[in-house]
C-alpha cells in the first residue's frame, strides 16, 4: 500500500530563517512559488544537503500550520496612489508586484533525533509515502513483524495521497485506548468516520491481537440501523477503499437490540420494516436486571443510606427467595407484579397489624414508599425494557462474536432507560472482561452525544461515572471507548482526555475559541472551521502534530437512506405484532393461526407466551407457543444474582 | 576556493571593512545643446488617452557595490561586486529572470602591496584593476577613482546584456534600460529600446524652454529632440512627467526618455509616453526614486541586490573592534 518514492524528487520551497522568524528544533518557516500545492495540514520533508564526511545531512519531517503571502508593498496607501484611488485600475498595473508564499511548519520527526538541533536551511520536498509513514512514526508499526497498523484515512495534499494508519496497540489497548470525535451536527460525519473506522478495525486488527468486537448504542434518530445494509460508493470512495486495503462493504455481523415498546410486542425502533424487523432482538430485562442497577434509577436526592439498606435487604433477602415475613405472610419475588404484591402487603400489614409502628423491619415506611416510588417508576417509564411480570432477553454475554456489531437501539426510549441500558451493557462488559470471558478479548464501545452523558459540569450520575471508568481504566481490560460529541469543551475533560486518540469534524468557532485549542495555530483553526465532509483532523499518540486525513464514505446505508428504502413501519395491531414475531422463528407459520390462537386471550398471557417461544428457539414454535398459552408460563428460573462490584473510587487527579 | 580577500590578508595586507559613502555622486556632464526634431519650438503635449503596454518587454538594470577589504600600507584594496540581469514580463504580467551576469573586482594600486599579496590576488582568479600611480595619494583620490572604475564595470556588464537582449528581441518584444541608451550602438539604433534616465546632471535647455522641460504638468511630454553628445550614440530624446510635481520638486516624478533616432520615433513618442506612465503602477516605494524608478526596474535592482554577496551590502552595525569568534 506505500508506494516507493520518486527516484529525484523536485524541491517546492526552502527554509528561510531570519533573527525575527528563526528556525528551531519544533518550528521552520519556508517559502514556495506562488502557485504550489503546498496547505495547510500539508507534510513536507526538508532535507540537507550532505557534505564532506558527513554524508546525508539531517532529514526533518514538518506540518504545515500556517501560511503567509505578503508583496513588496511598503503601506497599502501605495497601492492606492498607484491605482489612482480606483480599486478598478489596480488590477490592470502593467506588472504583478513581487508575492511571497511563507509557510510555517511544525516539526514532526528529525532523523538523526539526538542532537536535536534547529532546522537546518534546506531545501523542501513534499513528503511521499515512505516520507508520510516515516514523518509520523508509523514505520514503527507498520512494517514491524506484527504489524498493529489500521487504515484511518488518506493525507491528501496537492494531488498526492497517502494511507495513514493508527496503531491498534494505542487505539484499542494495550498502551493507550479510546477515540473521541467531535464535530458540529450534520457535517462533521462523526457517525460515518466511526462506521469506517469499526469496518477497518474488522479488518485490520491483528489475529495475534486476539477477538474484537463492538457495540453501538444508537441513541438518536436511524445512525445506525442499517449497518447491514449496502450503501452508494461512487468510484472516489472505491478509490479510497482501494488505496487504504480496506474491502468496501456492509457488516457481515450486526446483531440489533431493541427495547420493546408499551404493548410488549412491537419493537421501539426505527428499524420496523417487515425485511428487517425480524433481525432486532427485543431488550428486555425484569426486576434481576434493574435491581443491580438501583444507583442509576435514584437521582442523587435520593441516594441515602436508609434507601439504600432498603434495596440491600430487598437483593439480599428478598428476590429470588421464600421469603416468609409475620406480618407479610409468604412472597417470591422474581417480578415488579410480585415486589408490587409485597410492598403493598407491607403497607396493609403495618396499617392493620402494625399498632401504630411506622417501620418495618427497621426501615421506614417513608423509605419503603420511595423505593417503591422509584421502582414502580421504572417500570412505568421503561415499559417495553423494563417488564412486569416475564422473562428477561438479554445481550449474549459470554457469546460475543468476533468482528460482529452489536447495536443497541435505545433512540426513542426514556433518558431513564437510556441510563440503564447504558450502565447495565458496559457493566455487564466490564464483568466479563474482568474474567475474560465475554467471548472477545476486546470491545468498543460507541457512545454518541457525550456532551449529555459525561457532561463537564453538571450532576454526577451514574453513567458518568461509568464513563469516567471505562476512560481511566477501560484500556487494561480491552473496554474501550470510542465516544462523539458536538462539543468537546463540555465533555469531562477526563473523559475525552483519556482518549489517546483524538478526531475532530468540521468545528464551531466558539468552540475553537475554548482554551482546550489553544495549541492550533489561527489556520488550522480555519481549517477545522471549514473542513468538507469525509475530512477530519486526526491526534493519535505516534503523531507529534495533528494530521488531516480523509475518508471514504462508510460502505453502510446511511439512516437517512435506510428509512427511505426501508421506510419506518407503524405499529401493527396486538395480533398482527404476536404473528409477525413467530413468522419471523418459523416461516410456515400463518398469520391467520396465530390470530385466531391469541383472540380473546389475555395480553399479558400472550405476552409471556411469545417471551417464553422467543426464548427457548423451539423446533415448532406455534406448537410450543400453544402450548405456553394454554397454561400459566412458569417463570424463568431464577439466576443466581451475582452482584455488581461497585466503581472503584475515582480519584479527583486530573489524568 | 578561499577568498582572495583572505589570501590578501594572510599576505600581509591589514584586513578593513569600510564602504565609502554613496554621496561621493556621479560624475556629471554640464551642457549638452540639443536639437528640436518635432516642431519649431519645444512644446508640453499631453499624452493620448487609452495607453498600450505592450508584451512582452524586458527590463535591463543593474547594481554595483565596493567595499574597502583592506590596506597594504595607506593604499585601499577595493573589492567591487557590479551585476546586472533582465527581467522579463510575459502575458502573466509577472517578471521572470531572462540573463543575468556579474563581475567581482580587486582594485588598488598593485605595486602597492606586497610581494605575497600580489601573487595572492593573482592566483585568486578574481579581476584585478590596477589603479596608476597618478591616481594615489589621499585614500579619497584614490577611491574617486575606483568608483569611476566600477561605474565603469557595471556600465560594460549592462551594454553587454542589452546588446544580447536585444540580439534576441522577440518581433514585438520592447527592451526598457535603465539609464542611457546612447551609451551602446547596437541599443541606440534598435527601434524597440528604450532608455530610462532618472537623474538629470546634464542639461540640454535653457532659459524659457529649460523652465518648460522642468515645469512639465502631470502625464505631459516635451516634444523630441536629439541631444548633440559627441561621446554618445545619435538618439532622439523627450521628457515625460510621470507624476505631478507641485507641491515637492520639479525633478519630482520628471524622467527623460530615450529612444532611437527614427521618424517613426517622433509618431510613437506619445503612445510610449502614456504607456510608461501607466507603469507608474504598481508604485516602486519604499524605494526613494519611486517618482521616476519604474516597477520592474526597481524589481530588477531588488532581484540583483538579493544575489549580490551579503558583505558587500551597507551593514546596520557599527563598526565595532570584532570579537574573538
Amino acid at each position: 500500500m506505500i508506494q516507493k518514492p520518486d527516484a529525484s524528487p523536485i524541491p517546492i520551497g526552502r527554509v528561510v530563517a531570519t533573527e525575527l522568524k528563526p528556525a528551531t528544533p519544533h518550528q521552520f518557516h519556508f517559502w514556495t512559488a506562488n502557485e504550489t500545492t503546498v496547505g495547510i495540514g500539508a507534510i513536507v520533508k526538508v532535507q540537507e544537503a550532505g557534505s564532506g564526511e558527513q554524508g546525508e545531512g539531517r532529514v526533518v519531517y514538518g506540518v504545515v500550520t500556517d501560511g503567509f503571502a505578503y508583496s513588496d508593498l511598503a503601506t497599502p496607501l501605495h497601492d492606492v496612489v498607484g491605482a489612482e484611488g480606483d480599486p478598478a485600475r489596480a488590477a490592470d498595473a502593467p506588472t504583478v508586484r513581487q508575492e511571497i508564499r511563507l509557510w510555517t511548519a511544525a516539526v514532526l520527526r528529525q532523523e538523526p533525533e539526538e542532537p536535536l538541533q534547529p532546522v537546518p536551511i534546506a531545501r523542501v520536498f513534499v513528503a511521499n509515502d515512505a516520507d508520510i509513514a516515516r514523518a509520523l512514526r508509523m514505520d514503527a508499526y507498520l512494517h514491524n513483524a506484527q504489524p498493529t497498523a489500521i487504515p484511518v484515512g488518506l493525507y491528501t495534499s496537492g494531488g498526492l495521497e497517502s494511507p495513514v494508519y493508527l496503531d491498534a496497540d494505542f487505539l484499542l489497548g494495550p498502551e493507550a485506548a479510546h477515540l473521541n470525535i467531535s464535530g458540529v451536527s450534520g457535517l462533521a460525519t462523526k457517525t460515518s468516520a466511526v462506521e469506517f473506522l469499526l469496518a477497518s478495525i474488522f479488518q485490520h486488527f491483528p489475529k495475534h491481537r486476539g477477538k474484537v468486537a463492538a457495540v453501538c448504542f444508537n441513541v438518536k434518530g436511524s445512525d445506525l440501523c442499517f449497518l447491514d445494509q449496502s450503501g452508494a460508493l461512487d468510484e472516489e470512495d472505491r478509490r479510497r477503499y482501494a488505496r487504504l486495503g480496506v474491502t468496501a462493504g456492509p457488516f457481515d455481523k450486526v446483531r440489533y437490540y431493541a427495547p420493546l415498546k408499551a404493548d410488549g410486542v412491537n419493537l421501539n425502533t426505527l428499524r420496523t420494516h417487515p425485511d428487517l424487523v425480524g433481525d432486532v432482538e427485543p431488550l428486555v430485562w425484569g426486576l434481576s436486571e434493574v435491581l443491580d442497577f438501583a444507583e442509576v434509577l435514584l437521582n442523587r436526592d435520593d441516594i441515602d443510606a436508609k434507601a439504600d439498606a432498603f434495596i440491600d435487604f430487598l437483593a439480599d433477602r428478598v428476590l429470588n427467595k421464600d421469603f416468609e415475613d409475620p406480618l407479610v405472610g409468604h412472597h417470591r419475588v422474581q417480578t415488579f407484579a410480585d415486589l408490587e404484591a409485597l410492598f403493598r402487603a407491607i403497607f396493609d400489614g403495618l396499617e392493620l397489624h402494625g399498632r401504630g409502628s411506622d417501620s418495618w423491619r427497621t426501615h421506614h415506611i417513608a423509605t419503603i414508599r420511595k423505593v417503591r416510588n422509584r421502582l414502580s417508576n421504572v417500570s412505568t417509564r421503561c415499559k417495553g425494557l423494563v417488564t412486569d411480570d416475564g422473562p428477561s432477553n438479554d445481550l449474549p454475554w459470554g457469546a460475543i462474536e468476533d468482528r460482529a456489531v452489536y447495536v443497541i437501539d435505545i433512540a426513542n426510549v426514556d433518558p431513564l432507560g437510556q441510563d440503564l441500558v447504558f450502565a447495565r451493557v458496559v457493566s455487564q462488559m466490564r464483568e466479563h472482561l474482568e474474567r475474560r470471558d465475554l467471548g472477545v478479548d476486546a470491545v468498543v464501545v460507541f457512545v454518541d452525544e457525550l456532551n449529555k452523558y459525561a457532561p463537564g459540569d453538571g450532576p454526577d450520575t451514574y453513567v458518568r461515572k461509568m464513563l469516567l471508568d471505562i476512560s481511566e481504566r477501560g484500556r487494561y481490560l480491552g473496554l474501550v471507548l470510542f465516544g462523539a460529541e458536538q462539543f468537546r469543551s463540555q465533555v469531562h475533560r477526563r473523559v475525552v482526555g483519556n482518549a489517546a486518540t483524538q478526531v475532530f469534524g468540521r468545528m464551531d468557532m466558539d468552540e475553537l475559541a475554548t482554551p482546550g485549542y489553544q495549541v492550533l495555530s489561527p489556520a488550522t483553526k480555519i481549517k477545522l472551521a471549514t473542513l468538507p465532509v469525509g475530512e477530519l483532523m486526526v491526534r493519535h499518540p505516534h503523531f507529534t502534530q495533528p494530521i488531516f486525513v480523509r475518508f471514504p464514505r462508510p460502505a453502510v446505508l446511511r439512516g437517512r437512506d435506510g428509512m427511505e428504502r426501508f421506510p419506518f413501519t407503524p405499529d401493527l395491531p396486538f395480533p398482527d405484532a404476536v404473528a409477525r414475531q413467530l413468522v419471523h422463528l418459523d416461516r410456515a407459520i400463518r398469520p391467520n393461526v396465530v390470530k385466531d390462537l391469541v383472540a380473546d386471550r389475555d395480553q399479558d398471557d400472550v405476552r409471556r407466551a411469545l417471551a417464553a417461544t422467543r426464548r427457548a428457539r423451539p423446533a415448532d414454535p406455534l406448537a410450543y407457543f400453544r402450548k405456553a398459552l394454554g397454561s400459566r408460563v412458569a417463570p424463568e428460573a431464577p439466576r443466581e444474582r451475582r452482584g455488581v462490584p461497585p466503581l472503584k473510587p475515582i480519584s479527583e487527579e486530573p489524568y | 576556493m578561499r577568498s582572495w580577500v583572505d589570501a590578501i590578508v594572510a599576505a600581509g595586507v591589514v584586513p578593513a571593512s569600510y564602504i565609502p559613502e554613496s554621496s561621493l555622486g556621479r560624475p556629471d556632464e554640464d551642457v549638452v545643446p540639443a536639437e528640436l526634431v518635432e516642431g519649431d519650438a519645444l512644446r508640453a503635449y499631453a499624452l493620448p488617452d487609452g495607453a498600450v503596454t505592450p508584451a512582452p518587454v524586458s527590463f535591463l538594470d543593474g547594481i554595483q557595490h565596493w567595499k574597502v577589504v583592506g590596506h597594504a600600507g595607506a593604499t585601499p584594496v577595493v573589492r567591487a561586486h557590479v551585476a546586472g540581469a533582465v527581467r522579463r514580463r510575459g502575458p502573466d504580467r509577472r517578471l521572470r529572470t531572462a540573463a543575468e551576469r556579474s563581475r567581482e573586482l580587486a582594485i588598488t594600486h598593485l605595486a602597492a602591496l606586497p610581494a605575497a599579496a600580489r601573487r595572492a590576488l593573482e592566483q585568486s582568479g578574481v579581476d584585478v584593476v590596477d589603479l596608476p600611480a597618478s591616481e594615489l595619494g589621499q585614500p579619497s583620490r584614490l577611491l574617486r577613482a575606483a568608483r569611476v572604475r566600477v561605474d565603469r564595470a557595471r556600465e560594460a556588464v549592462e551594454r553587454e546584456l542589452a546588446e544580447e537582449c536585444v540580439a534576441r528581441l522577440g518581433p514585438h518584444e520592447w527592451l526598457v534600460v535603465d539609464g542611457l541608451l546612447s551609451d551602446s550602438k547596437v541599443l541606440a539604433e534598435h527601434p524597440r529600446a528604450l532608455g530610462v534616465i532618472k537623474s538629470h546632471g546634464t542639461q540640454f535647455f535653457s532659459g524659457d524652454d529649460l523652465e518648460l522641460a522642468l515645469t512639465l504638468p502631470e502625464k505631459h511630454r516635451t516634444s523630441v529632440f536629439r541631444p548633440q553628445s559627441h561621446q554618445h550614440q545619435r538618439v532622439y530624446s523627450w521628457y515625460l512627467r510621470m507624476w505631478p510635481w507641485e507641491g515637492s520638486d520639479v525633478l519630482y516624478g520628471l524622467v527623460r526618455i530615450e529612444a532611437r533616432a527614427h521618424a517613426d520615433t517622433l509618431g510613437a513618442a506619445g503612445a510610449i509616453s502614456a504607456w510608461l506612465v501607466r507603469e507608474r503602477a504598481p508604485v516602486s516605494t519604499p524605494d526613494a526614486r519611486f517618482d521616476r524608478l519604474l516597477y520592474p526596474i526597481h524589481d530588477v535592482e531588488t532581484y540583483l541586490r538579493s544575489r549580490a554577496p551579503r558583505d558587500l551590502l551597507p551593514a546596520f552595525a557599527p563598526r565595532l573592534p570584532r570579537t574573538g569568534s
